[in-house]
């Protein structure tokens, strides 16, 4: 009898102290696979024990957690929004069923973000429980959900701000895995994303499109003519590679050129124009005439993306 | 005992699962949960903190800017020198009958800023209200001769100085409505652009200027959504509008040397959908839509009509299909499919040069293009540790008028990817691309004497091969490690002149460190290589010169934050970045020449120190620091080649400082 006391009580320091020194990487179900994990999840979300309080349940040893009490500083957290998981089953609508979790918090309960053995397949059903919108129509077939990129890769639920909706800090968290275009943005001409005065999702978007690329528009150039309006057109003399594909000539991204090219007139005019006039004409010497300075082949031809004047057949007016 | 029992039976579910257990993926919707033993009323979140009201931040700025050159303007948000202020804002704002609301501001003040508001209730309604100042700056001591008012150059012999810069003012409003299975949403943006930007006319002289830039975009966008249990559909219509307020550019002995970009519009219609079928899903839009352009022609002699009737039309559609055959194996396919139908109609137009061929009359080219595409892949997940990805990619595209009709690309690729090692991932990704089409035929269209070796690179035969690792270690907590190496060879093995091969390979560095509670820091480093080269003939014949361009980019940056000095007061930050970009080209022709230097470089230091004057007000001081070089062989001065007026030198050398003094005010 008394040796039961003593044990009952030093259970229960070790599991306070347990509670206290809780993090998701020290998780107690790491020796399961992630194959084991979801099975055993599932069969306790089928069960479906959900606890006796809700939220009230959870933080009784969660509540010293700052990570986990950041979700009511935002939406997901706040019980007065119909819509939100805290109007409803509360941390068990995106964590699963308690089940018998408080009993010493060995049992697993659906865990998010890096640290998570869950498949990103399972992780991301939680969330398209509720958000399987039109926005979210074209994710099935993207190159995220292919990828099996979770949602809490890029999306933060415990915090007052989620930095992917913030225009300040959403191109800090595509470029933690497209580094690339981190690079990509210091070079010598880009759009303004170093500064966070343009975005990655003011092209693209990250939960997909029906576009290529994932871009925000039908095409490519359909992207661009959204800010470039004045290079849509259609003109009476168009510079064919240009009304196909704008990446034909230019780098989106960033180039060592200016105006984003991938290479440099003349150069770039020469890959294209080798005729028996002046456009075959190598240029020696750079900055020397007006083949090699100025504007280069600019000069002249500076309706370059097309013209709509009567005598712009050379793109010259 | 009772735990050892429990740890049994949990044991004895795991096994029965495995066996019994059903293949597919789990899915823990919400809507999916069994609920039968929940009494909700208990759930009463007690111990909730209640965070109803105002909260968030709310600071002014006083900065002062050392810079004689408008470029820094890029890094510090304007290009006035001296003193300015500007105000920050991030809040938000919730209440207990679910109505909420956010509004965020940025150097609201600056020529750079913007303000963003939201506000409804969730589940019925949102207003959406942006706003956003953008201006880009390339120079401010363009030096010209013409001086521009009213459509009109003027030559004086007095040099203006130029700022050649761009100025977007732009302003949108949405607001959607909805409740459960429909949403209404519509969404309007104007933008107002404004400056200088560098063009050339010909006089016939080719003569550098700055263009006058002022022109309006007006988007609208309107849409309604319907979604089911496993099923969602969208109808949207876009429409799009640009006017542009400056007619043709003439000078006093040339009327209409140059014509303004047309005002033109753009209207699309789309539809799109997803269906959901147990582990199937399929998503498809059909969209159609119109680029018209009718402005006013400039008048002149041998030009027949007032204005065109320019106009594209557009049928844009798409299916995908994915499936989740079983846990380890999901296979998915899409058709795609675009068309640009040129309806515009075709005139004869005198033009001032006399080609040989066609005399002084020229018709207009209206250009059609068309694409299919087909792409399938299938991905199997070996085991927790190992997943594979394959898939094929078929494009094809048709064009009119171009000196090959038909070209089409196939790709084969695969990925990898690796967790068999502790805290390690690798990522592997490998493609090929071959590009072939139908026969090439050199086009009138852009000369009626091309050499028939010239082979254009978007539509010449390529063979593309590309290789990509990545790697990612995290050996403690407190520490991440990414490197990731590329490769990509292009090869246009018909290509006698023209490119004729390119070469892109790099690597990229990242380090994350959280040293303790309150120190953390980050350092990557990159560098990128793109080698390439082309062959000309000037002898139009074989190839007798060649060009190889050689781009190297290099990008080091490093940063730190160290917070809880002083008491929790004080945060100490910086950052620091530097990256150069160069371009070397070679140019042979019995001997090699080298171009001449086209680099730029740029260093980039930040350091600040917030301190916490009390739980609500802080006070951060900023020191920002801008080096900035570059350097173009081809900017030459105003009359350095006879027959030529540039603008100048546009290059850049300046050293710019920021000092910022904020201060902000904390809401509960």
């Amino acid at each position: 009898m008394m040796n039961k006391c003593i044990i009952t009580k030093l259970l229960c320091g070790i599991f306070a102290f347990a509670c206290l020194s809780l993090s998701v990487q020290a998780a107690p179900w790491n020796q399961l696979t992630g194959e084991q994990l979801e099975q055993q999840l599932a069969e306790k979300f089928a069960q479906g024990k959900y606890s006796k309080k809700g939220a009230d349940s959870c933080l009784m040893c969660h509540k010293k957690n700052d990570k986990v009490m950041a979700i009511f500083d935002g939406v997901h957290g706040n019980p007065s929004q119909p819509d939100s998981p805290m109007a409803g089953l509360q941390c068990e609508a995106c964590h699963g069923p308690l089940g018998k979790h408080n009993k010493g918090g060995k049992e697993p309960m659906i865990a998010f973000g890096k640290e998570s053995k869950l498949p990103a397949q399972s992780q991301n059903s939680v969330c398209l429980g509720c958000h399987n919108d039109p926005k979210q129509m074209a994710w099935h077939s993207s190159s995220h959900n292919l990828d099996e990129v979770a949602c809490s890769d890029c999306h933060n639920i415990h915090t007052d701000k989620d930095p992917v909706m913030d225009q300040l800090t959403v191109n800090d968290t595509c470029t933690s895995c497209h580094t690339q275009q981190k690079s990509d943005m210091n070079k010598r001409s880009s759009h303004p994303m170093k500064w966070d005065r343009m975005t990655c999702i003011d092209c693209h978007n990250p939960h997909g499109s029906m576009s290529e690329s994932a871009l925000n528009h039908t095409t490519v150039n359909d992207t661009c003519y959204s800010c470039h309006t004045e290079k849509r057109g259609p003109v009476l003399w168009e510079h064919a590679p240009v009304t196909e594909n704008c990446a034909n000539c230019h780098n989106p991204h960033g180039s060592v050129n200016e105006a984003m090219l991938t290479h440099r007139a003349p150069q770039l005019c020469q890959q294209c124009h080798m005729d028996d006039g002046h456009a075959s004409r190598v240029v020696q010497q750079g900055g020397s005439d007006a083949f090699g300075g100025g504007k280069s082949c600019l000069n002249c031809h500076s309706q370059i993306h097309g013209s709509n004047h009567p005598a712009g057949s050379k793109l010259q007016r | 005992m009772r735990f050892k029992f429990n740890l049994i039976t949990l044991s004895l579910l795991a096994i029965s699962g495995a066996v019994t257990g059903s293949a597919m993926a789990a899915d823990f919707g919400v809507n999916k949960a069994n609920t039968s033993t929940v009494k909700q009323d208990t759930f009463q979140c007690k111990h909730c903190p209640q965070v109803d009201g105002y909260t968030g931040t709310i600071g002014i700025n006083a900065a002062y800017i050392e810079s004689d050159d408008i470029h820094s303007g890029n890094a510090f948000g304007t290009d006035k020198d001296g003193a300015n202020a500007s105000l920050d804002a991030d809040l938000n704002y919730q209440n207990g009958a679910g109505y909420k609301a956010k509004f965020q501001a940025h150097q609201l003040g600056l020529d750079n800023g913007f303000a963003h508001l939201e506000a409804g209730k969730s589940g019925r309604y949102e207003l959406v209200a942006d706003y956003q100042q953008l201006t880009s700056y390339q120079s401010g001591d363009a030096r010209s001769q013409l001086w521009y008012k009213d459509g009109m150059l003027t030559p004086s012999e007095h040099t203006q100085i130029q700022e050649l810069s761009l100025q977007r003012n732009k302003a949108g409003l949405g607001l959607s409505y909805g409740r459960d299975f429909y949403q209404a949403y519509v969404r309007y943006d104007h933008e107002n652009k404004t400056g200088y930007q560098s063009s050339s006319i010909v006089t016939p002289r080719p003569v550098n200027f700055g263009l006058p830039v002022d022109a309006n975009s007006d988007n609208l966008t309107a849409g309604l959504s319907l979604s089911g249990d496993n099923w969602a559909t969208d109808l949207n219509y876009f429409v799009s509008q640009y006017k542009n307020d400056i007619g043709a550019l003439s000078l006093p002995y040339l009327y209409d040397v140059f014509a303004p970009a047309p005002d033109n519009e753009a209207h699309q219609i789309s539809l799109s959908g997803q269906y959901q079928l147990s582990r199937t899903v399929m998503s498809g839009r059909l969209a159609s839509g119109k680029m018209i352009q009718d402005d006013d022609l400039i008048q002149m002699s041998g030009n027949p009509i007032q204005n065109w009737d320019g106009e594209v039309e557009t049928l844009d559609g798409k299916l995908a299909v994915t499936s989740l055959v079983s846990n380890k194996f999901r296979l998915g396919g899409s058709i795609d499919y675009s068309k640009r139908d040129n309806k515009g109609s075709v005139w004869e137009f005198a033009q001032f040069e006399v080609n040989g061929i066609t005399g002084a009359f020229k018709q207009n080219v209206p250009l059609d293009t068309e694409r299919r595409g087909f792409k399938v892949h299938a991905s199997y997940r070996f085991s927790g540790d190992y997943r594979l990805q394959a898939g094929y990619d078929r494009k094809e595209m048709e064009r009119s008028h171009g000196d090959r009709e038909q070209t089409n690309d196939d790709v084969l690729w695969a990925k990898l990817n690796v967790r068999a090692l502790d805290d390690i991932k690798l990522k592997f990704k490998a493609s090929l691309d071959n590009r072939g089409g139908s026969e090439y035929q050199t086009s009138e269209l852009t000369s009626s004497e091309s050499n028939p070796l010239l082979r254009k690179y978007y539509l010449a035969d390529r063979k593309r091969t590309a290789f990509e690792a990545k790697f990612n270690h995290t050996p403690t907590s407190w520490l991440s490690l990414d490197m990731t190496a590329r490769y990509a060879k292009d090869d246009y093995d018909k290509t006698q002149l023209g490119l004729t091969g390119s070469e892109d390979y790099g690597y990229d560095i990242n380090l994350a460190l959280q040293l303790n509670e309150h120190l953390s820091g980050y350092a990557f480093a990159g560098q990128q290589w793109i080698e390439s080269n082309q062959a000309g003939s000037q002898s139009f014949s074989t190839p007798d010169w060649s060009a190889d361009i050689e781009d190297e980019f290099i990008n080091l940056g490093a940063g730190f934050t160290y917070t809880g000095l002083l008491e929790d007061k004080l945060t100490l930050g910086g950052d620091y970045l530097f990256a150069n970009s160069t371009s070397d080209t070679l140019v042979t022709y019995d001997v090699t020449t080298p171009q001449g230097d086209y680099y730029s470089f740029n260093h980039s230091l930040k350091l600040h120190a917030n301190y916490a004057l009390s739980e609500e007000m802080a006070l951060k001081l900023a020191y920002q620091y801008e080096r900035y070089y570059d350097t173009d062989y081809a900017q030459i001065d105003v009359d350095t080649v006879p027959g030529l007026t540039t603008l100048g030198d546009l290059n850049h050398n300046y050293n710019a400082h920021q000092v910022m003094l904020s201060f902000s005010y904390q809401l509960r």
